[in-house]
């Protein structure tokens, strides 16, 4: 048998359930670990006999949690015919622990682990390991293009992502994704919003005065300075930090940030975390994107600076890479 | 066009009027009626969290009043059914920031071009109370099935019955637990129109999926299979002036039932 890859997958192993109950019971104990999330399932379910109706709940379980039924391996030929009715992939899934699983015999041929290049560092994970939440999109397109750049020079500063009213073109001739899958911020269409007698300028906000502020900002709160802003501390949903030059946080950003609110189309937006509900630069605002569900606060070890700012009538983010 | 002005409101907090004007507003608008929902719990905001709508709020309530734009542009529209809109609420100001005369112009403005307009009132009975009712002609009365929540029910109703503008009102029971009624721990429907001589618009059953669809920001009566999705619907079709049989609300016995109320209750605990 000719042996394959699931990407991004890993194997539940519930051919040990005598009935559905402890079936659903396992399984759904499993689903409930948040790296779940995105991942292609495959399942073993041993020799249970599972109706069309009972896969088609365990099929809606597992989507539920935005994960997907890559392949299946049952020895029950009625379960069997179930899969095939919804077309699911029927294969043989081995369990050693590196994945020797057939999934598209036509790409992807090499005997290796699943490997995932998170920024620079590559993670080597095996199968039955629930994979860590990467910041990074796994799929094939940007896989490649991390791949290329992690193997430049690590210290400098790359650009994530490009936003902006051509980003479809933009997103083909870079070979990525359609703009609602892989772009964190997506630009509103306002119109003009900079208030009556501001006009765009590009004043250097090194020579603005600074506010530094020493607190978690909360809900309802809002920050408004004519000159760089700089919290130490996060900013929680809700809030809003409306500055004249940069905003930096030195912490979590998750509401809304407007830097360069008088105009300023150089100003900046830097946070360990970029959260931001929404992203205003001078007239330019962005909302984050629906797909990417962020908790209420993300609260994390797990920092990735990161960078906004105007490019070529777009906001665009640069990412720092870390050296591990 | 004249469009219906109805005000959703309980009195007591966290009995579901968000959630109500969510799902009320979503199903009138699925059935191709043209909906403003109106957040008027200026500094405490929620509705905009409920419909997903949060990132993209550009201008607010008070934007409009204080007249930084137009009230077109405040209007957010839903992702996914355009004939559904949301003015948000300022999240940086509070109640004072708005008057029932200036809300009640607003209200005006928008029953022209839409089917129905819905406000979402803040708990309480003081200016947010009085702001969001002025200018509305109906309202629903949220309630739950308990004692502190009836009572501050009762106070709403008699405030609405002294204003001369609120033609109708009626009484949503969220929340119901029927095995809590049957074993007499909770008070049934029966009791609670009785208490409040109220009519009734509608029965939601407590479900654990409501809390995946606020998380999610997807209102619940855009799943098909939910009861509580469904007695949502119904109360769309209440007020299009249709008559629908209440749910019965006892739970689903047999093995594949069971099984269904599992994936619920997993399905909720995400």
């Amino acid at each position: 048998m000719e042996k394959g890859f699931v990407e991004n997958g890993f194997i539940i192993d519930l051919s040990n359930a005598k009935n559905t109950t402890q079936l659903v019971f396992e399984l759904s104990s499993i689903m409930e670990h948040p790296d779940v999330k995105g991942k292609n399932v495959c399942l073993k379910l041993g020799s249970l006999d599972l109706k069309q109706s009972q896969l088609l709940s365990i099929k809606a379980l597992i989507e539920s949690m935005d994960a997907k039924i890559a392949i299946m391996d049952t020895h029950s030929e009625q379960t069997q015919a179930s899969a095939e009715s919804l077309g699911i992939t029927i294969s043989e899934i081995s369990g050693e622990i590196a994945p020797s699983i057939v999934c598209r015999p036509e790409e992807n041929l090499e005997e290796e682990p699943v490997i995932v290049k998170e920024e620079g560092k590559t993670v080597e994970i095996h199968a039955d390991i629930p994979l860590p939440q990467s910041p990074v999109e796994t799929k094939e397109g940007i896989e490649d293009i991390y791949e290329e750049e992690t193997a430049q020079e690590l210290s400098e500063v790359i650009p994530s992502e490009h936003f902006g009213g051509d980003f479809e073109s933009l997103a083909t001739s870079e070979g990525l994704l359609k703009p609602e899958e892989t772009s964190k911020y997506i630009l509103l269409d306002t119109g003009d919003v900079l208030p009556e007698g501001v006009e765009e300028n590009s004043v250097n906000t090194e020579t603005l005065p600074t506010l530094y502020l020493n607190q978690t900002l909360r809900s309802g709160q809002t920050v408004n300075y004519e000159g760089n802003i700089f919290i130490i501390g996060d900013a929680h949903p809700g809030s809003e930090i409306v500055a004249a030059g940069d905003i930096t946080v030195w912490g979590i950003l998750g509401g809304i940030a407007h830097a360069g609110s008088l105009g300023n189309i150089t100003a900046k937006v830097r946070a360990l975390k970029l959260n931001a509900i929404q992203l205003r630069i001078a007239g330019l605002y962005a909302r984050r994107n629906d797909t990417l569900n962020v908790p209420y606060v993300q609260k994390t070890n797990e920092f990735t600076p990161e960078e906004a700012l105007i490019e070529e009538g777009k906001i665009v983010i640069y990412k720092k890479l870390r050296r591990d | 066009m004249t469009g219906r002005v109805i005000v959703i409101t309980s009195g007591k907090g966290g009995v579901g009027k968000t959630t109500t004007s969510a799902n009320i507003g979503t199903a009138l608008a699925k059935d191709g009626y043209k909906v403003v929902l109106i957040d008027t719990d200026l500094g405490l905001r929620n509705l905009d969290l409920l419909l997903g709508l949060e990132n993209r709020i550009v201008y607010t309530i008070v934007d409009v009043i204080e007249e930084r734009c137009k009230l077109k542009q405040a209007l957010v529209k839903d992702k996914k059914n355009p004939n559904l809109s949301l003015l948000a609420a300022a999240q940086t100001r509070d109640k004072s920031a708005v008057t029932a005369e200036q809300l009640k112009e607003i209200c005006d403005t928008l029953k022209e071009e839409n089917d129905f307009v819905l406000v979402d009132c803040p708990a309480g009975i003081e200016q947010g109370f009085q702001n969001a009712v002025a200018g509305a002609s109906e309202a629903i009365v949220v309630t739950t099935p308990e004692m502190s929540a009836i009572r501050d029910a009762d106070r709403i109703i008699g405030l609405l019955e002294s204003k001369e503008e609120i033609k109708s009102y009626k009484l949503l029971l969220n929340r119901v637990r029927p095995s809590l009624i049957k074993s007499n721990e909770m008070m049934s429907v029966d009791d609670v129109v009785e208490i409040l001589s109220c009519p009734l618009i509608g029965i939601i059953p407590e479900d654990t999926g409501i809390i995946t669809s606020t998380n999610k920001g997807e209102p619940i009566v855009n799943d098909e299979n939910a009861l509580a999705g469904k007695a949502y619907r119904n109360v769309a079709q209440r007020i299009l002036g249709e008559e629908v049989p209440f749910l019965d609300l006892d739970e689903p016995k047999g093995f594949m039932a069971k099984i269904k109320n599992a994936f619920a209750k997993l399905k909720a605990k995400v």
